[in-house]
This record gives structure tokens, C-alpha cells and sequence, in this order.
């Protein structure tokens, strides 16, 4: 199914999002325990079509090509973006999140403070699982269906197409908009229902259930990540058990402005006019007028974040050790990460047009530094909190 | 009902009440300093009250009014002649309005409506009441606005024998000097004291059931079983914590967490007028089955007061723990607030009723208290454990001025020894009834 559910299923899980945000309240998912029950008729339906590469246009992409379980969800290789279209020979424009631990993610809204929350993709455009589940299909660098009428007509003739008769009427791939409709119904109810979306079944979920002991070095990533003068990982990310006994989803579903650096294996980065503003330029126009969100994206969850092979909406980075080198030297030592400017100053944030430069947060820990500063963490801190980090991969054996 | 009827009520009803050996609630609502003392001595002089009620009750059946019977009382089946004759709804208030500006951070000021509080004592018959409290914090409530609206009390004694009665329903804890007796009359300073917010939380109420004996010897006890404290909802990410460890893990009854209980009992003696010594202890567990680790909250004081002559004088000390905050805090290590493992404060306290003329009451007063909410925390690792917090010691300097029975007009300055910022300078007006 799609190419990249990427640019389209995204929602939250890819990136690495350290800084800290607003609102702070985890949804967290009560299903604290991977209990394995048989799917509905509904989610099963939902699994087969979430595996077919038939309703894409190359006939080579399904939802799983760029949701790879063994890697959480997201896409199992380093592309900055996955390739789409008919001939798979288009590039996306955003690295390919997870789509993990998303059941209890909510539809997008500004919270009481004013903090922009919820809303799947990197950019919130969507309302639902469902809803997000739809748009792959008909992205043209994803899977290239022309019209919502040409996947049902795809799916009328998938190996399934009884099954689906079945369950939502004879007459269904009659109705078009219907058909399409209990597609990705289905598609949202596998996710709901298959308890590989929310195992819960890491390392740090079995510690938070007295049945595993973090190292020692895993517990000083875990400290240094929640310390708000050292990592301050946790004011986005939150990780502590929920009053409700429900465990942490570590995100808190809100946005973030990190002054990414430019990725030029992305090819839309050819064109040094073109920039990728996030929340306020996404479809539809809703945002167009708060230009101060203007390079904010989603913040996402870690779970599973060390089985991830690129970072970021941009896939800017390839490594965690990378990634979070960025977050505590991107103000200390900006010339790692940023051009130089003909003149020998540092071109910083230069994946953002100079107006929004303002919008960049600079204010919280770790990004409150300047040049000359000692970063928020150490070489060897970086390396705790990677340790932690990968305690977060779910189906942790003991 | 006019205000002197409800007085006037309020007299019999506290007459009963000292009577029949039953709660202090009512009786501490309605009086305040002076009054506390002049009721220590009627606990002394016992069996008089009891000749004065007897006398009242004869007198009270038979008048046409008091034969009359209530419209509850009248849908008893067979209601005792006694009984009807007894039922009374009397209603009570209390609020205060605080002002406080920090000496180096004025722009800081506050005036605050900070508690306005309506209750009313209904008895059903000789033996039974309810009595409830309902609060407003903060002026106004809403969705945008800082306000509270709280029930602070909701529950039923009844007396089982003279000196025996059985209290069940949402009810302050015997803790400490202010717990039961928080009303602005009948304590000094514009805040309440630290000790008795940070360590003992305040006010502190919880669900569940309990007896009350009073002897003639002047021994109170009370024991029962109650609600207990969430551990579960500990935000390590917050200050709260770190404010007032127990007022952070209150659950107020609430949608409470339940699968763990507490047990609590406290002792007072006012075997000799004007003396007043007590100790409590509540323990509980606090993890409901929802933490991997089970944890148990104990807190215990010990309080007296004294009122010699024009003095009035008091000192209280309260620890608490919480048991197995090395498990708890190991999901929580690099947060800035994690659970201590104990936490404990004291204070002593010296009023003298200066001057007097009529109802007006002029008494200053000196208090210096010491209080740590964090005295320690359980090992976790080298680099991960917390510091212990520094103990912090106040001195508040002031006077409480009483207008009338009931109402009074405060001022004084607090000094912090370590946290100096927050040094200022206290205005209060409160009243009770």
C-alpha cells in the first residue's frame, strides 16, 4: 500500500524531538500489556490490505513498505525519504515517521495555553488514524493512485475483495466514496486492535513494572534524560507512568521549532527557494496565518527510536549519536552542523527563511547556549542517553 | 432562620455537643482563641454542662415550639419526643482575605479571597448529625479562572454511648493543632503556619470511619480507618512536591484510589484547664496495586498548648515517611522532584492577650518554626540520588487584633532563613462563625 504512508501515515514515531514544548500531558495508551487476542473481522481485513502492494499504481508499494514492523513501524533504511509513484521513481518530501503508539493520539487543537497539539503527520493535517490512513494512496509521490476511484477499483480486485463484500455489503465497490471510506476504516481498526501498534513491551516498560532492572549506564541516560538542566529530553517527551498506571508514550503531541539543518539528499532541497515550513504551510491553508509556527513540526515519540535509521521530518540525520549530538552542540557548535556564510559566519538554521529564524527555540534546555559554552551533555552523557534510548525498543526478552 | 435564632442554637448545640462527649468541629467553628480556652474548661467542669443541658432539655419540651416537630423528624416513623424536640440546622461560615507583598519582589504583591467557606451542622435527633463544609478558594471558579470549590467535610456522627460516638463519611484528620481547628479566629498569623501546611497537609481530610471517645478525665481518643494518600500521582516534574510532599498526593475523596487503606488514631488530654496535650498517627499504603513497587505514608506529631493566664502558647512537631522510595524513584531518577524518603518540621509558638476592652482583643504574637520536606531522600546511586534539602526556619512576628467574637484583623512579617526572597509582609481580615 502506499509508498510512503510516509509523507502520509506519519504522524508522530520517527524523529528524535529533544527540546522542550508546551502542554506535557502523555496520552498514554491503557493497554499496558501485550495481550494477544484474535483481530475483529474488520482488523484482519484491515492487516491484508495495510500488506498489499496491489492498490498502490507501481504495484510495488503497500502501507508495510514503509512501516516495516522490525523497525517499529517506520522505514528500515536511511533514506531521507522513501520513493514513490508509479515507477517508484519519485522522491517524498519528509522521512517516514513510525506509526506506533498512535491510537490515543487526538485530532489537532490548541490546548489551553495556546500550545499547538495533536493531529497526525508531522504536520497535524489529519484528524484520525483513519483519516491519515487515506491520503498515501492518492499522494503522487506515494502511491500514486490518481482518484480515490482508482483504489477501489484496485481493491475490488485484491485477493480479498470477498472478504470485504462480505463484511460491508455486495453492493460496496458500487459506492465509491463508501468503499474507500471502509478502507481505511479498516486500516485504522488494525492499528487499534493489533497490540503490536502499542506492545508496551520494552525494556523501560518492564523496569516500570518491577520485572527488569535498567545498568547502571542505562540509568544515568534515564536521569540525564529527564534532568531539565541537563538533557530536558522529558519536557517533550515525557516519561514518567501516568497517575492512571498507564506507562508514558514520550511525546506529549505538541510542536517544536529546532532549526533542523538543510538536507540536501533531499531533492526539493535543490532549490534553494523552496523550504519545508511545516505547521503553517501544511495542506489546506488552515495555519497559513501564524507565521511564528512557521518550521515547527510534531514531536514525536521515542519509543522505538534506536530502531530508527534516520531522524528528523528531513532525515537530516542518520545516527542517535548524531541526532542528539545536534541538540546539545547546535548552539555551542553550530559550524558542525550548519554552511558557512562567504564571509566565515556560520549560515545557522538554513533550512528556514531568515523572517522565521525567530521562530527557532533557543530559549529552553539544551538550546540556551552560545558559542564557547559547554554543551548540555558530554560526549559520554550522549552515549547514557543512547543506552536509555535503546531501552525503549518494544519485545524486550529477558 | 435570623442570625441570633441560629446563635442561639449554636449555644444549645454546643452545650450538647461538650454534653455528651461528642466531636470538637462544631464547638472549634464557632469560637476562637479566648473561646478554645474557655472550652478547655468546661471539658474540666464536665458534669455541670451536663446538669445545664438536662435543665435546658426539661425546659425545651415543654414549650409549644419544641413540640412541634421538624419536617424530617416528622417522617420518622416513631420519632422519641426527645429527639424531634433536638432537631436543628445550623449554619456556619468562615472566610479569610489575605494580602502579601514580598519585601524584595513587590511587584510580586497578592490579595486574595483566599477561602470562603459555608457549612452547615443538620441533627437529626439527640444522637445524630451531619455536618459539612463546602469551600470556595480563590474568589471566582471556572475553567479560566485560579479558583476551587471543595467539600471539605460530608459526614455523620452518631453517639453511641455518652462518651462514645461513631463518625463516618469525609472527615478533617486528627493531626497536629490546626487540622480540626483551622478557622482565621483561631489561629495566630495571616497564613497558616508551615509545619501545618508543608508536613502535616492542610487542610487534610479524608473518607472513611472512625470513633471518638471523650472521658471525664479529659482524654480524648480517636481512631478509624480511612482513605489513604496516591503515590501513583506524584509529579516529579513539578515544585508541588517539594512544597508540601503530602499535599501534592492528597486525594480529597475525590474519585479516590481505594485498594489501599490507613489506619490512624490520635490521643489529647485536657485533663487541666488550659492545657492541651496530643499526639496522632496516621499509616497507609499509597500505591493502590498501580506501582511495582508497594509503598506505605506514615506521618505522626506531637502538639500541646498551653493558655495560662493572658498566655497563649503552643508548639507542634510532625515527621513523616514514605517506605520503598528507592524502587518508586528509580522511574523517576534526574526529575527535579523526587519522593523523599522522610520529611519532618516543628514550631513553637508564644501569644500574649495584650490588651482588651470589651470584645476587642489585642494579642501579639512570635512563632518561629523549622521545616524540611525533603530531610532525605532513600540511596539510589552515586550521581543520581537527590540531596537532601536544606531546612528551612521561619520566624513570623505579628498580632492577631479581634474586632468582635468571631471576627479578627491580623498583620505580621515572616523571615525565611534560607529562601530569603520570599521574606514579606502579611494583611489579613478573617471571620468564623
Amino acid at each position: 500500500m502506499v509508498r510512503r504512508l510516509s509523507i502520509g501515515l506519519s504522524v508522530l514515531l520517527s524523529a528524535l524531538v529533544l527540546s522542550a514544548c508546551g502542554g506535557g500531558t502523555a496520552v498514554s495508551d491503557v493497554d499496558t500489556a501485550s495481550t494477544m487476542t484474535p483481530l475483529s473481522a474488520q482488523a484482519s481485513l484491515g492487516e491484508k490490505i495495510f500488506n498489499d502492494t496491489s492498490i498502490s499504481a507501481s504495484g510495488r508499494q503497500s502501507c508495510a513498505t514503509c512501516h516495516v514492523a522490525n523497525s517499529g513501524h517506520a522505514a528500515d533504511n536511511d533514506l531521507p525519504a522513501q520513493m514513490g509513484g508509479a515507477g517508484l521513481e519519485l522522491q517524498g518530501k519528509r522521512s517516514s515517521p513510525s506509526i506506533r503508539y498512535l491510537a490515543t493520539n487526538s485530532a489537532f487543537h490548541f490546548a489551553a495555553d495556546g500550545t499547538p497539539t495533536g493531529g497526525f503527520f508531522w504536520d497535524g493535517r489529519t484528524s484520525s488514524l483513519q483519516d491519515q490512513a487515506g491520503r498515501p494512496f492518492t499522494n503522487p509521490v506515494e502511491m500514486a493512485n490518481i482518484s480515490a476511484s482508482e483504489v477501489v477499483d484496485r481493491l475490488s480486485h485484491a485477493a480479498y475483495a470477498d472478504e470485504f463484500k462480505r463484511l460491508f455489503g455486495a453492493d460496496i465497490f458500487t459506492r465509491q466514496e463508501d468503499a474507500f471510506s471502509r478502507m481505511t476504516l479498516a486500516l485504522q481498526q488494525f492499528q487499534r486492535e493489533d497490540t503490536i501498534f502499542h506492545a508496551f513491551s520494552s525494556k523501560y516498560d518492564e523496569f516500570l513494572r518491577g520485572k527488569a532492572s535498567l545498568s547502571d549506564q542505562e540509568l544515568r541516560g534515564f536521569a540525564l534524560f529527564n534532568n531539565p538542566a541537563k538533557g530536558n529530553c522529558a519536557a517533550c517527551h515525557p516519561s514518567a507512568k501516568n497517575s492512571d498506571g498507564s506507562h508514558a508514550l514520550f511525546t506529549d503531541f505538541s510542536y517544536d521549532n529546532l532549526g533542523i539543518p538543510r538536507n540536501p539528499d533531499l531533492l526539493q532541497n535543490a532549490d534553494p527557494t523552496s523550504f519545508d515550513l511545516g505547521l503553517c504551510a501544511r495542506e489546506g491553508g488552515d495555519m497559513a496565518s501564524r507565521g511564528d509556527l512557521c518550521g515547527a513540526f510534531k514531536v514525536p515519540s521515542l519509543r522505538n527510536v534506536a530502531l530508527r535509521k534516520v531522524f528528523f521530518h528531513n532525515g537530516r540525520f542518520k545516527s542517535l549519536k548524531d541526532a542528539l549530538t545536534f541538540y546539545v552542540q547546535r548552539d555551542t557548535n553550530p559550524e558542525k552542523f550548519y554552511p558557512l556564510n562567504a564571509d566565515g559566519t556560520v549560515k545557522k538554521f538554513d533550512d528556514l527563511p531568515t523572517q522565521y529564524h525567530a521562530n527557532v527555540n533557543t530559549t529552553e534546555v539544551p538550546y540556551n547556549r552560545r558559542p564557547g559554552d559547554a554543551p548540555a551533555l558530554s560526549d559520554t552523557e550522549i552515549d547514557d542517553v543512547i543506552a536509555f534510548l535503546q531501552t525503549l525498543n518494544d519485545g524486550y526478552k529477558r | 432562620m435570623t442570625s441570633s435564632r441560629i446563635l442561639t442554637t449554636s449555644k444549645i448545640a454546643l452545650a450538647a455537643v461538650l454534653a455528651v462527649g461528642g466531636t470538637q468541629v462544631f464547638a472549634q467553628s464557632a469560637t476562637e482563641a479566648e473561646l478554645a480556652r474557655r472550652l478547655d474548661q468546661l471539658s474540666a467542669e464536665l458534669a455541670a454542662v451536663k446538669a445545664q443541658l438536662a435543665q435546658m432539655q426539661q425546659q425545651r419540651a415543654t414549650t409549644p415550639e419544641a413540640s412541634k416537630p421538624s419536617a424530617l423528624a416528622a417522617a420518622e416513623p416513631a420519632p422519641a419526643p426527645v429527639a424531634a424536640s433536638e432537631a436543628a440546622t445550623v449554619l456556619s461560615s468562615y472566610g479569610e482575605i489575605n494580602y502579601n507583598r514580598p519585601n524584595k519582589a513587590s511587584q510580586n504583591a497578592q490579595a486574595d479571597l483566599r477561602r470562603f467557606v459555608l457549612g452547615y451542622q443538620h441533627r437529626f435527633d439527640a444522637k445524630t448529625k451531619v455536618v459539612t463544609e463546602l469551600e470556595v478558594e480563590h474568589s471566582v471558579t471556572s475553567s479560566s479562572d485560579p479558583g476551587e470549590v471543595a467539600v471539605e467535610q460530608a459526614y455523620i456522627e452518631h453517639q453511641v454511648q455518652p462518651n462514645l460516638a461513631v463518625r463516618a463519611g469525609l472527615f478533617l484528620m486528627p493531626a497536629g493543632l490546626l487540622n480540626e481547628n483551622h478557622e482565621p479566629p483561631a489561629f495566630f498569623g495571616v497564613e497558616r503556619n508551615f509545619v501545618e501546611t508543608a508536613i502535616i497537609p492542610s487542610t487534610w481530610r479524608e473518607g472513611g470511619i472512625q470513633l471518638v471517645g471523650n472521658f471525664d478525665n479529659g482524654l480524648t481518643v480517636q481512631g478509624g480507618i480511612s482513605s489513604s494518600f496516591d503515590l501513583t500521582k506524584w509529579d516529579a516534574a513539578a515544585t508541588e512536591g517539594a512544597e508540601s510532599p503530602l499535599g501534592s498526593i492528597h486525594q480529597e475523596l475525590a474519585l479516590a484510589k481505594a485498594r489501599d487503606l490507613a489506619v490512624f488514631g490520635a490521643v489529647n488530654w485536657r485533663g487541666m484547664p488550659g492545657l492541651l496535650v496530643g499526639a496522632s498517627l496516621f499509616t497507609g499504603g499509597a500505591t493502590h496495586g498501580q506501582a511495582a513497587a508497594s509503598s506505605r505514608v506514615t506521618l505522626w506529631d506531637a502538639h500541646a498548648r498551653w493558655t495560662p493566664g493572658r498566655w497563649d502558647l503552643s508548639a507542634v512537631y510532625a515527621r513523616g515517611t514514605i517506605s520503598n522510595t528507592a524502587a518508586l524513584n528509580a522511574t523517576l531518577v534526574g526529575n527535579p522532584t523526587l519522593i523523599p524518603k522522610s520529611f519532618d518540621g516543628w514550631y513553637g509558638q508564644a501569644a500574649y492577650r495584650l490588651w482588651t476592652s470589651g470584645d476587642y482583643a489585642l494579642s501579639p504574637f512570635v512563632r518561629v518554626e523549622r521545616f524540611n520536606t525533603a530531610k532525605s531522600f532513600a540511596d539510589l546511586g552515586p550521581g543520581i540520588t537527590p540531596s537532601a534539602a536544606a531546612t528551612e526556619q521561619v520566624v513570623t512576628l505579628g498580632a492577631n487584633f479581634q474586632v468582635a467574637q468571631g471576627i479578627v484583623v491580623k498583620a505580621d512579617v515572616q523571615r525565611f532563613r534560607e529562601n530569603s526572597d520570599a521574606n514579606r509582609l502579611n494583611l489579613g481580615l478573617g471571620w468564623s462563625f
